[in-house]
C-alpha cells in the first residue's frame, strides 16, 4: 500500500534528513539539557518547508501528504525527538484547520503557519477522567456572539510558544447530542494563562503546561467547522496523532538499534566484540523487526489517510503494538550499551556523546496513553466483524 | 507468604518509618540535582543501618538476611539510589566477610559501625562483564604492593572510606591472577576522577578512580595471591539478592503510584475499565512473585544452603520486574506520569538491569545450571517410544 515518492516528496525527506544530520545531532544533548524552546531550529525547519508539509498549495504549504510527512518524523526523531514533537504540535493542528475550517479561517490563518511564522497546538486533554467531566473541566458559555471560556487544559505542548491554539470545550448548551466545540485561540487572548513549563522525562525543549481559561471571551468566528464537530474533530486528530507518534517512536528506536549494534561491533569483552554474542544479536535483531513492523503499520495508515480512506484502526492498532514494544526496544537498547547505555554525559576519551540514556527518556514520551480508560484496542475490537 | 518474627516485623516498621521521613521527602530533589547527599549518611547515623550486615561480634547490627532484605525493599520504595549507597556498601563488606582475617575484618567494618560507606571495585573500562580482563595491576615490593590502574562505575567511590580494589598480581594467569585488596581512603596514588551523570539512581555516587604507584600494606590482601576471582563472584552471589530486594520496592512504589493517580483521575469510578484492570492485576502478581523470590534465597542464606543460582534468578527477574513495571506506570498515567516522579523509577531500574552483573550475563549462569546435568526425562516422552 505504501505509494513510491515523487521528486518533490523526495527531495522534502533528504532535506530532513540532512536537517537531522547537519543540524539537529550535534545540538540534541544541549537541547535536552537546557530545554529551552528551540526557537532558531524551528525556523530553520520552516525555512526547508517542513511547516507546511500537510497544508494544500493554496494555503502556502507543499501538500506532499502524510506519507511524506511520517517519514519526515521518522528522520529527524533519529537524532532529536523533541523538535519532531514540536513539528507534530503544530503540524497536525494545521492540518486539522486547514480539513475543517471554513475560507475565511484558512486564508487568514494557514499561510502564517505554513510558513511556520505561526506556530500552532492543539489542547485536547483534561485532568478528569473524560472531556467535560472532571472540576476542571473546559466549558464554553455563549455570551450574544462571543463564547466564554472557563476551565483548564492539560499536558498541552508548545504551550507558551505556540501563536495558537486548537482549544476543546465543552458547550454548557450542548447542540444536539453533541457537547464538545473546538475553538481557535491566539495566544495572548484575555483571561487565558499558560501555566509554568512542567518537567518531563523526556522530549525536553518541547514545553509542556496547563492552560487555565478564566471567562476568555472567543468570537463566533473562531468556532472549527460547526459547534456540533468538536468531538468528530478530537477524534481525528487524536488518531493522526497516533499516526505521527508512531513515526517518532520507530525513528528513535531505529536510531537505537544502529547505535548499539555499531556499540556492539567495537565493545570487546571475553575476546571478541560483543556483537559476536548470539543474545545480543537478538536483542538487536527483536529492535529492528519490532520497529521494522511498526514502521510499516505507520506507512500503511498514512498511505490509507492519503487516499482518504478510513485509517482510525490502523492508527490504533500502530498506538497499541507501539505501548507495547515502544519502551521495550529502548530498555534493550541500553542494555547492549551497558553503563555507557545509561550515561547522560560521556564518559572523557570514552567515546562522544552517547545519546541512549537520552532516547530511553525520550521515547516514554512518545508512547504514552493519555485516555487510559478509552483504549486503542477498543476500536480495533469492533471494527472485527 | 513467609512469615515474619517480631523482630522482624519491628525492624522493617522501623525501616519503613525511616524511610517515609527522611527519604521520601528528599528523593525527587536529590534526584534532579544528581548529586550524593551526605544528609542521608548523616540522618541514618543514628540508626547504624550502614551496619546492618556487619555481624554483632564486630559490633554491628548483625542482621540476618531476611531482615536486610527487608529493610532494602523499604529504601528501594523510598529512593533507589539511596538504597543502592546502601547496598553497594554492604557489597564492598562482604568481600571482607567472605575472604579476610580478623584484623582486616575490623579494620575494614570499622568506619561502618560509624556510619560511613565503602565502595567496591572491580568494573574497569575494559572489564565489565569480562572480569578477568582487567588491567589495573598489583606488584608485590617488600612489605607492600603496588597498585596501577584504572576502575570506572564505582558505586560510592568519591565518598567511601574504606575501598575494596580488585587487581592483577599475576596478569599472565589472566582472572586467575586477579587479587582483592582493602584500600584505606586518602591512600597517596588513589585519585579520584569524573563522576557520572546517569539516566537514573542520581543521588548516588558513581566515579571513576586511577591508582598510580599506590602502596598499601601488604596485610592488605584478602586472602591469597590468584583468590581474587573467587572472591569476587562469591560476593556477587552473596550480595545480588539485595539487589532483588531493591528492585522489588521500586516496582511496589511504582505500582502505588500509578494506582493512586488512577484513583484522583476516576474518582467515585473505583474500576475503571478491565484492560487497566488486568494489567493493574498482572502488575500486582508480578510484585509479589518478586518479593517471594527475594524472600526465598534470603531463607536459603539464612540456612546457609547453596543460593548461587537462585541468586541469579532473583537478580534477573526482581529487576526485569521493576523495569517492565515502572515503564508499564508512566505509560498507563500518560503525560501525567511523564511529568511527574514515576520517570525516576523508569530510569532507576533500567541501571539495576545493568550493575552488579548484567541480567544477561545472569542468564549464562542459569542456562548452565539449566542445562548440566541433563535433566530426567520421563521414559514416556523419549524420542521412538
Amino acid at each position: 500500500m505504501t505509494t513510491e515518492m515523487n521528486d518533490k516528496q523526495r527531495l522534502m525527506l533528504e532535506s530532513a534528513k540532512a536537517f537531522a544530520t547537519e543540524r539537529l545531532d550535534g545540538v540534541a544533548a544541549e537541547l535536552d539539557h537546557s530545554g529551552i524552546f528551540p526557537k532558531s531550529l524551528v525556523s530553520a525547519m520552516a525555512g526547508d518547508g517542513m511547516m507546511g508539509i500537510l497544508l494544500p498549495e493554496a494555503s502556502g504549504g507543499s501538500d506532499l501528504g502524510f506519507a511524506t510527512y511520517v517519514a519526515v518524523i521518522q528522520a529527524l526523531s533519529g537524532t532529536c525527538p523533541a523538535v519532531a514533537s514540536i513539528l507534530n504540535q503544530h503540524a497536525l493542528t494545521a492540518s486539522i484547520i486547514a480539513q475543517w475550517g471554513n475560507e475565511d479561517q484558512k486564508s487568514r490563518i494557514l499561510p502564517a503557519m505554513a510558513k511556520g511564522d505561526s506556530l500552532g497546538s492543539f489542547a485536547v486533554s483534561e485532568s478528569g477522567p473524560a472531556i467535560g467531566v472532571g472540576p476542571d473541566a473546559l466549558i464554553a458559555r455563549r455570551q450574544g456572539k462571543k463564547f466564554l471560556l472557563k476551565g483548564s487544559k492539560a499536558f498541552v505542548r508548545n504551550a507558551g510558544v505556540a501563536d495558537l491554539y486548537l482549544v476543546f470545550a465543552t458547550l454548557a448548551e450542548p447542540v444536539g447530542a453533541k457537547g464538545l466545540a473546538a475553538f481557535i485561540v491566539q495566544a495572548g487572548t484575555a483571561g487565558m494563562t499558560v501555566g509554568p513549563s512542567l518537567e518531563t522525562m523526556g522530549l525536553n525543549g518541547c514545553p509542556v503546561a496547563h492552560i487555565t481559561f478564566d471567562d476568555a471571551a472567543v468570537n463566533e468566528e473562531s468556532v472549527l467547522h460547526d459547534l456540533s464537530a468538536g468531538a468528530a474533530i478530537a477524534e481525528q486528530l487524536l488518531y493522526l496523532a497516533a499516526v505521527a507518534e508512531g513515526a517518532q517512536t520507530v525513528g528513535i528506536a531505529q536510531a537505537a538499534a544502529t547505535h548499539a549494534a555499531g556499540y556492539a561491533k567495537h565493545r570487546v569483552q571475553f575476546h571478541h566484540p560483543v556483537a559476536h554474542q548470539e543474545a545480543i544479536q537478538t536483542m538487536l535483531a527483536n529492535m529492528a523487526t519490532d520497529s521494522h513492523l511498526a514502521w510499516l503499520g505507520v506507512q500503511r495508515a498514512a498511505a490509507l489517510i492519503d487516499a482518504g480512506e478510513p485509517f482510525e484502526v490502523e492508527a490504533a492498532m500502530v498506538k497499541s503494538f507501539l505501548a507495547r514494544f515502544g519502551s521495550r526496544m529502548m530498555i534493550d537498547g541500553c542494555q547492549v550499551e551497558g553503563g555507557l547505555g545509561i550515561s547522560e554525559s560521556a564518559p572523557k576519551g570514552i567515546r562522544e556523546a552517547l545519546p541512549l540514556a537520552r532516547l530511553f527518556r525520550d521515547i516514554a514520551g512518545t508512547t504514552l496513553l493519555d485516555a487510559p480508560a478509552d483504549f486503542p484496542e477498543k476500536l480495533i475490537a469492533a471494527s472485527l466483524s | 507468604m513467609i512469615t515474619l518474627n517480631p523482630k522482624q516485623e519491628s525492624i522493617k516498621r522501623a525501616a519503613k518509618e525511616f524511610v517515609a521521613q527522611t527519604i521520601i521527602p528528599k528523593a525527587a530533589a536529590y534526584d534532579k540535582s544528581g548529586a550524593f547527599h551526605s544528609y542521608l549518611l548523616e540522618a541514618a547515623k543514628p540508626t547504624n543501618i550502614f551496619a546492618m550486615a556487619v555481624p554483632k561480634e564486630y559490633g554491628g547490627l548483625g542482621y540476618d538476611s531476611m531482615t536486610q532484605a527487608l529493610v532494602l525493599e523499604e529504601w528501594g520504595y523510598g529512593c533507589a539510589a539511596m538504597g543502592t549507597t546502601l547496598s553497594a556498601s554492604i557489597l564492598s563488606m562482604e568481600s571482607v566477610l567472605i575472604a579476610g582475617n580478623e584484623d582486616q575484618k575490623r579494620r575494614y567494618f570499622a568506619p561502618m559501625l560509624r556510619g560511613e560507606i565503602g565502595a567496591f571495585g572491580l568494573t574497569e573500562p575494559g572489564a565489565g562483564s569480562d572480569v578477568g580482563a582487567g588491567s589495573t595491576t598489583a606488584k608485590k615490593i617488600g612489605n607492600e604492593y603496588v597498585l596501577n590502574g584504572a576502575k570506572c562505575w564505582i558505586t560510592n567511590a568519591t565518598f567511601a572510606s574504606v575501598h575494596l580494589v580488585f587487581a592483577q598480581t599475576d596478569p599472565s594467569q589472566g582472572s586467575k591472577g586477579l587479587s582483592a585488596f582493602i584500600v584505606e581512603k586518602g591512600t597517596p596514588g588513589f585519585s579520584l576522577g569524573d563522576v557520572e551523570h546517569k539516566l537514573g539512581l542520581r543521588s548516588s555516587n558513581t566515579a571513576f578512580y586511577a591508582m598510580k604507584d599506590m602502596r598499601i600494606p601488604a596485610a592488605n590482601l584478602l586472602g591469597r595471591e590468584g583468590d581474587g576471582m573467587k572472591i569476587a563472584m562469591k560476593t556477587l552471589d552473596t550480595a545480588r539478592p539485595a539487589i532483588g530486594a531493591l528492585a522489588v520496592g521500586v516496582a511496589q512504589r511504582a505500582l502505588d503510584e500509578c494506582v493512586a493517580y488512577l484513583h484522583g483521575r476516576f474518582p467515585g469510578k473505583p474500576y475503571p475499565g478491565q484492560s487497566l484492570q488486568f494489567q493493574l492485576a498482572d502488575m500486582r502478581i508480578q510484585v509479589h512473585a518478586a518479593r517471594q523470590v527475594v524472600q526465598d534465597i534470603m531463607l536459603l542464606r539464612d540456612a546457609r544452603q547453596p543460593f548461587s543460582i537462585e541468586s541469579a534468578m532473583t537478580k534477573t527477574f526482581c529487576t526485569d520486574t521493576a523495569m517492565q513495571i515502572s515503564a508499564q506506570a508512566v505509560r498507563l498515567t500518560g503525560s501525567y506520569g511523564y511529568t511527574s516522579e514515576l520517570g525516576k523509577f523508569m530510569r532507576d531500574s533500567k541501571i539495576m538491569q545493568i550493575y552488579e552483573g548484567t541480567n544477561q550475563i545472569q542468564r549464562l549462569v542459569i542456562a548452565r545450571a539449566v542445562l548440566a546435568p541433563a535433566p530426567a526425562v520421563p521414559q514416556a516422552l523419549k524420542a521412538g517410544e
